[in-house]
């Protein structure tokens, strides 16, 4: 048995404070065989990323560690600094989460595929080129001549990743650490990614310690996962027989969130008049193309949609296909070119003008938004802010009966009244969702817009919002348009279901049937890139090469707020 | 900030690292609070007329009658240092107050309507920009004649650049994030948005904008009353007295034109501090 | 028209059009001071012939706005007009002046660049007990005005040492720069204290972004991660607020040429001010802000030309 390739032994790791420095890591213990996969698994401050960042060396200033880290059964701890160096940057290669912000905005494409084999390597320009375009072609870029004289503004998130990875290959590391590398791509991208890194590691040698929230990915690609909770691993797992075999309460916990096979819910009857109805809806921008001028960009074209009084219609698409847009039409956020809004059988095709209609249309549709840290004001505590979306409706009220509604909203929601004189920052995330949720309850809505309201949460926060909101829609019959990216929110918490992409409408049914009998080829793409028992990543095909365009100004300026 | 000694743009806080320690900031604290009180009261506890000439000899150096010894004319220094460090710490607060209100008020009509109201603010500012502090000090002087109110005015206009870009750059981050379309979405009306939750927003930015620019409204202030285009004769004044006092310095006499520079410096040095302290306030504030 | 030529000719119409209402800005706020014969005559009681010869010599009984045109489309053809107090030509008094003050400008320039950028590098390179050094002096520099340490210059190297000369500019040549060691060393203090800080913060800023951690994990040599990734990154922007600081040298300057006794421009401006010789506070306040203006846009878009991802670098690339 031939020596592991990373060994970690008992870490512990401390974050500087004014007094005492912070444990954050526990002896954190765990092995890479040598060509091996080994997953580690948390949610948000679980301390994993902490652990990758102390075997590359960028733990932030201050942090001190305890315990032992051997590449190659070299100790780092004892080793002269430029051997240090020159052992990770020929041993180890790292690949993380956010390519773009990994890649120097400057520098093109080509320089950073050549810049550790010219100055590291001490290789030739002309052979570190060559080396280049092998490189990118093994990672399955095509022109790979062009992209190396791009700049990263002109890639997309997917292809820079895939970027990242053939540049950490050009040294040929042992292993591959790979730090939540694909939490900020499309699950179709992810999917193409993971393929690439599968490809590469049947024909190299290639060990990789794989850091994700997500332990269905893991489960995976991995051949062994290590779960770590607070700090510490609590469980380590083969990869195949991890279902059979977890013990901890927290990683079936987890397991149950991101493996959801539960079928997908029965939609309500058909009966009873639609109390949304969206018809031909079109929004263009004019945007900025990275070095190309401007152009038109259609994000919403010809969508038609419709939703019951107390049903749940569930809007899935990736990033870019325009389904956020269309959520933000609805509640008047934005204005459509052309189409039909009609909301109660009430025309809703532009803004409100005026504060009292504005007010009218607040009490029938309300909105929970993405980011919990910014959509709550965070001078105001929960207290206030239910306080003043109450007084928008109901302007003299009376101190006894504000209380007793803020009391039965923080009920319908399940948060403690002792939170109420909190600001946001002493909660939790899944703690502000619900206050956004409360907040937006306040009006009695008959319709609540849900844009990627759980997407920025930790996935066992995820299950306990997406049941409150199935609870309350069944308790109050306020109708839900759920926009996600996940389609395993769709199967929680939505009937119908509509796909979109590149602004287009490409499906629509009942969740049941597009869960289970998909139709169209991009529907099936989505639900096979979903990763999960037995699943394997495959190349399907490419996605999309350019970047995002960065919007500048929507194409008709909406005047008077 | 300055725009007479500096180029108008956004200044690094001064003094950041040493406003984390405690002790600093507590002395300068101590420092501005002296300087500030003796120049609420110099009037009433300074031992001479600070006008009346011959009071003492001519160049007298320091004595137990004159402790910061005697000018030019034979007036006592010390009592023209008591008497103008009135202007010379209040004025600037009027500078910091005038422009900090035009500022926010342009600021926030460019952030709120957008269009060409924000179009035209935005040419408005361009222009004052691009007229140097210095300029702007003699265009006042010629409109206003000599005087503290020239100076004074004329950098509240130069000053209002830098905050309206400022607060326009927050106030536009402020109604970037999803919690104004929250409010939106919730029906509150638009002077409710701006007055309850933007303007509160932007407190620590202004507060820490206006700590900064009261250190450089004083150094502006100093450097154009030295040019003689401020305070007038024989009202005292620091940057006029260290003007006054450079003859003396040749032949030797150095109180006249040190003891007020030493004055300055030391103000504008706890300023500093303390307008770095603000700033790290206000950025812990914006987490 | 490719977007370099677009962006070209919106920076220069946009620079004509402040130039312009600033002219605007300039002419009637010296209007404004109100009878401009009193200062005209020279002191003396004017008789009714005397101010009948003002009026009609300077156009005073022309409509205000003809008077602005009239006086603008004179300085485009080089007529500056005559100055109150000196009774000549503008031009004659302006141009020899300014060549003191854009030296003296020349010479503060490279004091900036040497020190100011130098001790930010340092700074932000060595960090520990440097940077801490470097932190309290450029404190203790940005509280210090070009006359405060004018007076202590004068005061140590001047009267005490005997060093330098305190007065005046001196004949051209290494005289000249002999003179003007001190002013541009007062002028330059504040300045290079505000640009180190400046260039210290956008270093830091980039050592500590995600993609120099890319380039330590890789193994970069520290020499090339400095050059390449951090210095290069940061250039833009230290470049963009130089170029401002520079612009602002050519007014700031009055000071040190008041301190020093230098004929400059900004000294001629602050003396015809409190004269109230109104066609030279025109010129020459029109001049500062060309020069201001013009200075600032050609640091701004040299700055956007070295940033190969904006517009203007793209397509020069």
């Amino acid at each position: 048995m031939t020596r592991p390739v990373l060994e970690i032994d008992a870490l512990d790791i401390f974050a500087p404070t004014a007094g005492d420095p912070r444990q954050l890591v526990f002896a954190s213990t765990l092995d890479v065989g040598r060509g091996e996969a080994v997953g580690l698994v948390g949610e948000s401050g679980s301390g994993k990323t902490l652990t990758v960042r102390a075997v590359a060396g960028l733990l932030p200033e201050g942090f001190t560690t305890v315990g032992g880290i051997r590449i190659d059964g070299r100790d780092v701890g004892d080793m002269p600094a430029r051997e240090l160096r020159d052992l990770r940057a020929r041993r180890l290669g790292m690949v993380f989460q956010t390519p773009r912000a990994h890649l120097n905005p400057l520098r093109t494409i080509g320089d950073f595929m050549t810049e550790a084999l010219v100055h590291v390597a001490g290789t030739k320009p002309a052979a570190a080129n060559r080396r280049a375009l092998d490189l990118l072609d093994e990672v399955g870029i095509s022109d790979p001549g062009r992209r190396l004289r791009q700049y990263p503004a002109e890639l997309s998130g997917g292809l820079l990743q895939r970027v990242m990875i053939a540049a950490t290959l050009a040294m040929d590391p042992d292993i591959l650490l790979a730090d939540e590398i694909t939490t900020a791509l499309d699950v179709t991208t992810q999917e193409e990614v993971m393929a690439v890194i599968a490809d590469l590691r049947t024909h190299r040698e290639l060990s990789m310690l794989f850091i994700t929230h997500d332990l269905a990915l893991a489960g995976a690609v991995c051949d062994r996962v290590n779960v770590m909770q607070h700090g510490r691993i609590v469980e380590t797992l083969r990869a195949k027989t991890m279902r059979e075999n977890a013990r901890e309460e927290y990683t079936k916990t987890l397991m149950a969130a991101s493996l959801d096979e539960a079928p997908p819910m029965r939609a309500a009857g058909d009966e009873g008049e639609p109390m949304l109805r969206i018809e031909r809806l079109r929004k263009s921008y004019r945007v900025r193309r990275a070095g190309r001028g401007k152009e038109t960009l259609v994000a919403v074209d010809d969508v038609s949609l419709q939703l019951r009084r107390g049903g749940s219609l569930g809007i899935v698409g990736e990033s870019g296909s325009g389904k956020t847009t269309a959520a933000r039409i609805v509640v008047g956020l934005e204005r459509a070119d052309s189409g039909v809004v009609a909301v109660g059988g009430k025309d809703w095709s532009t803004p409100a003008r005026g504060g009292r209609e504005r007010r009218r249309r607040a009490k029938i549709a309300q909105m929970v938004f993405q980011d919990p840290y910014q959509s709550l004001d965070r001078r105001q505590t929960v207290r206030q802010c239910l306080t003043e979306a109450i007084r928008v409706h109901r302007p003299r009220e009376t101190r006894a009966e504000l209380d007793r509604r803020i009391g039965e909203l923080m009920g319908h929601v399940r948060l403690e009244e002792a939170l109420l004189d909190q600001r946001p920052r002493a909660l939790s995330g899944g703690q502000r969702q619900r206050v956004a949720i409360a907040r937006a309850l306040a009006a009695d809505p008959v319709l609540l817009v849900l844009d990627e309201a759980v997407s920025a949460l930790d996935v066992t926060t995820q299950v306990e919002i997406l049941t409150l909101l199935d609870d309350i829609r069944r308790s109050t019959g306020v109708a839900l348009l759920m926009i996600t990216h996940d389609l395993t929110v769709i199967r929680r918490l939505c009937d119908h279901v509509i796909v979109m992409r590149q602004g287009r409408v490409e499906e629509h049914g009942t969740a049941t049937d597009i869960l289970d009998a998909p139709q169209a080829e991009y529907t099936r793409l989505l639900l096979d890139s979903i990763p999960r028992a037995g699943w394997t990543p495959r190349r399907r095909r490419l996605g999309r090469t350019s970047s995002l365009a960065t919007v500048t100004r929507s194409t008709q300026t909406q005047n008077g707020r | 900030m300055s725009v007479v000694q500096i180029a108008n743009g956004a200044v690094p806080a001064v003094a950041r690292r040493a406003a984390k320690r405690d002790w600093v900031f507590r002395i300068a604290l101590i420092v501005f609070g002296v300087i500030a009180v003796l120049a609420a009261i110099g009037p009433w506890i300074a031992p001479y007329d600070p006008t009346e000439l011959y009071v003492g000899p001519v160049n007298g150096a320091s004595s137990l009658a004159h402790p910061l010894g005697t000018d030019d004319v034979g007036r006592d220094i010390l009592s023209r240092v008591l008497v103008g460090a009135g202007a010379s710490v209040f004025a600037p607060i009027g500078v910091v107050l005038l422009s900090t209100l035009a500022g926010v008020a342009l600021a926030l009509a460019a952030a709120w309507f957008g269009g060409w109201v924000s179009g035209g603010i935005a040419r408005l500012i361009d222009v004052i920009f691009a007229i140097p502090g210095i300029v702007i000090a003699v265009l006042a002087v010629a409109v206003f004649g000599k005087g503290l109110l020239a100076p004074v005015v004329a950098l509240s206009i130069a000053y209002i650049p830098v905050v309206a870009r400022l607060v326009r750059t927050a106030a536009s981050r402020e109604l970037g994030k999803p919690y104004t379309a929250a409010l939106r979405v919730q029906g509150v009306s638009s002077p409710a948005i701006c007055f309850r939750h933007l303007v509160p927003a932007l407190v620590p930015v202004v507060a820490a904008q206006t700590a900064i620019g009261f250190g450089y409204a004083m150094l502006d202030l100093s450097a154009i009353s030295y040019l003689g285009l401020g305070q007038q004769p024989p009202a005292p004044d620091w940057g006029s007295m260290i003007a006054a006092g450079q003859a003396g310095l040749l032949s030797g006499a150095f109180e006249q034109s040190v003891y007020p520079a030493i004055l300055v410096v030391v103000t504008v040095l706890a300023v500093g501090v303390i307008g770095a302290r603000v700033t790290t306030w206000a950025e812990e504030k914006e987490r | 028209m490719n977007a370099m030529t677009r962006m070209l000719l919106e920076r220069l119409g946009g620079l004509l059009l402040t130039l312009f209402l600033a002219s605007i800005v300039i002419y009637s706020a010296v209007l404004l001071t109100g009878d401009p014969i009193a200062a005209l005559a020279g002191g003396a009681k004017p008789t009714p012939e005397l101010i009948d010869q003002i009026r009609l010599e300077y156009h005073l009984d022309d409509p205000v706005w003809a008077r602005y045109w009239d006086w603008l489309t004179s300085a485009f053809q080089g007529d500056f007009g005559r100055s109150f107090v000196y009774k000549t030509d503008v031009m004659t008094l302006v141009a020899p002046r300014f060549v003191i003050t854009l030296q003296l400008v020349m010479v503060t320039v490279l004091l900036i660049l040497v020190f100011g950028v130098g001790s930010g590098v340092v700074a932000a390179m060595r960090g520990g007990a440097v940077d801490r050094t470097v932190g309290v002096l450029t404190s203790l520099g940005m509280a210090l005005p070009t006359f405060v340490v004018a007076i202590l210059l004068i005061w140590i190297f001047a009267k005490t040492l005997g060093w330098f000369p305190v007065y005046g500019e001196g004949d051209a040549g290494w005289d000249r720069l002999w003179h003007l060691v001190l002013p541009a060393v007062s002028l330059a203090v504040l300045f290079v204290a505000y640009i180190s800080r400046v260039t210290r913060g956008s270093l830091v800023a980039q050592l500590q972004s995600e993609h120099v951690d890319t380039a330590r994990v890789r193994g970069i040599p520290r020499s090339r991660i400095f050059g390449v990734h951090v210095f290069r990154n940061a250039s833009p922007q230290i470049l963009a607020i130089t170029g401002t600081t520079i612009a602002g040298l050519f007014a700031a300057s009055a000071i040190a040429e008041v301190a020093f006794g230098l004929g400059g421009i900004g000294s001629l401006l602050v003396q015809a001010a409190a004269r109230a010789d109104l066609p030279v506070v025109q010129i020459v306040s029109l001049l500062l802000v060309t020069i201001f203006v013009v200075l600032n846009a050609a640091a701004d878009l040299w700055s956007a030309l070295i940033d190969p991802t904006s517009v203007g670098g793209r397509s020069a690339a």
